[in-house]
């Protein structure tokens, strides 16, 4: 099979629910397994990851972060949403093999909670060194705990932590 | 609806609401369909898939033949479930149908839905006779799945149409180019 030519792939299976439902053939239900292989073989080229479907919500965490430096005053109505984001990737992250993004998002998550008072300047900081943070682990696909870039990155969102956690 | 017997056909449902959740696993099981798996939203979804993988006998399944799913779930909603059972290296079955429940009825927001894959959409508000007609359609209008460098999923085109002129699409069955896997 030369796929480099393959420009569309039809997949057509036989009716197998309708079997089951309608009773015919007992026993004879499944799709035969030269054609799930040869199916197979053919998606697994597309096989997609967390990372590509997840960028948009980052993208997203980008534009509050925009939105809270150029518009202070509305802060906290930022912030509400920031958290609303965070709390998504936070239950997302270790159901696709990415612990990490669970981990960054737990900890925007975290101090983005509504809270009285002003929202400082360290706080936004705060918000993009956790952006940033999430961008590396879905750019370089640390997966896992990510072993000794997962511990880096996460050490230097640590280090931006105590850096700018004032109050 | 007697000619068919829903009673061997597994449904995995996934849907927030306790008060849905009931609402169409009662509407399932007056219809008929033997097995009903309710779960809370998409991460469970996914974690119950995974698990009639690797160990269908624990879970008291062997295959998932529907999956019923709201929109609007968190953390992992409808269609980020609905993208990793097509397109994610662990789905165990890519071709399962797949329904999306939804209040977004926009336009915008069906295609959408389509163009990642979906198989049929139930509209909020919906009745018992909308699922058994929305069963019934998977179940009589199966349509071939299509893969393309940037589309995975069941046809998006639905109706057959006779055409009086003469062929003018650019790819037939018998181009080169087009692979058609039967089974």
């Amino acid at each position: 099979m030369d796929s480099k030519k393959v420009i569309v792939r039809f997949y057509r299976f036989k009716n197998r629910l309708k079997e089951k439902t309608a009773g015919l053939a007992p026993g004879k239900t499944s799709i035969s397994t030269d054609a799930l292989e040869a199916a197979e073989k053919a998606l697994n080229k597309m096989s997609e990851d967390y990372p590509d479907w997840v960028s948009g919500l980052i993208v997203k965490l980008q534009e509050q972060h925009g939105r809270c430096v150029d518009t202070p005053e509305k802060r906290h109505e930022f912030f509400e949403e920031i958290n609303h984001i965070a709390h998504d990737m936070k239950g997302q992250g270790g159901t696709f093999g990415y612990p990490l993004i669970t981990d960054f998002a737990d900890s925007l998550y975290g101090f983005t909670v509504k809270k009285p008072g002003d929202i400082s300047d360290n706080q936004i900081e705060l918000v993009k060194s956790h952006v940033d943070s999430m961008r590396a682990v879905i750019r370089g696909r640390v997966s896992g705990d990510g072993g000794e870039i997962g511990a880096e990155l996460a050490k230097s969102l640590e280090e931006a932590i105590k850096k700018y956690a004032d109050k | 609806m007697s000619d068919y017997d829903f009673d061997r056909v597994n449904v995995l449902l996934a849907e927030d609401s306790p008060f849905i959740r009931s609402l169409l696993v009662n509407s399932l099981k007056v219809l008929g369909v033997g097995n009903v798996f309710a779960v809370e939203h998409g991460g469970d979804a996914i974690h119950f898939l995974q698990r009639v993988k690797n160990e269908p006998m624990r879970v008291g399944v062997q295959q998932i033949d529907i999956i019923i799913s709201n929109w609007d779930m968190h953390p992992i909603d409808g269609m980020m479930f609905l993208r990793w059972v097509r397109r994610h290296k662990d789905s165990p079955d890519r071709f399962v149908p797949f329904m999306l429940i939804t209040s977004y009825t926009e336009p915008e927001r069906i295609i959408q839905a389509r163009e990642m894959g979906v198989s049929d959409m139930l509209a909020k508000p919906f009745t018992i006779k909308h699922i058994g007609e929305k069963l019934i359609s998977i179940i009589e209008r199966p349509r071939q799945f299509v893969h393309t460098k940037d589309f995975f999923g069941p046809d998006r085109r639905r109706q057959k149409l006779e055409h009086a002129g003469p062929e003018r699409r650019i790819l037939t069955d018998k181009s080169e180019g087009v692979e058609i896997i039967r089974g």
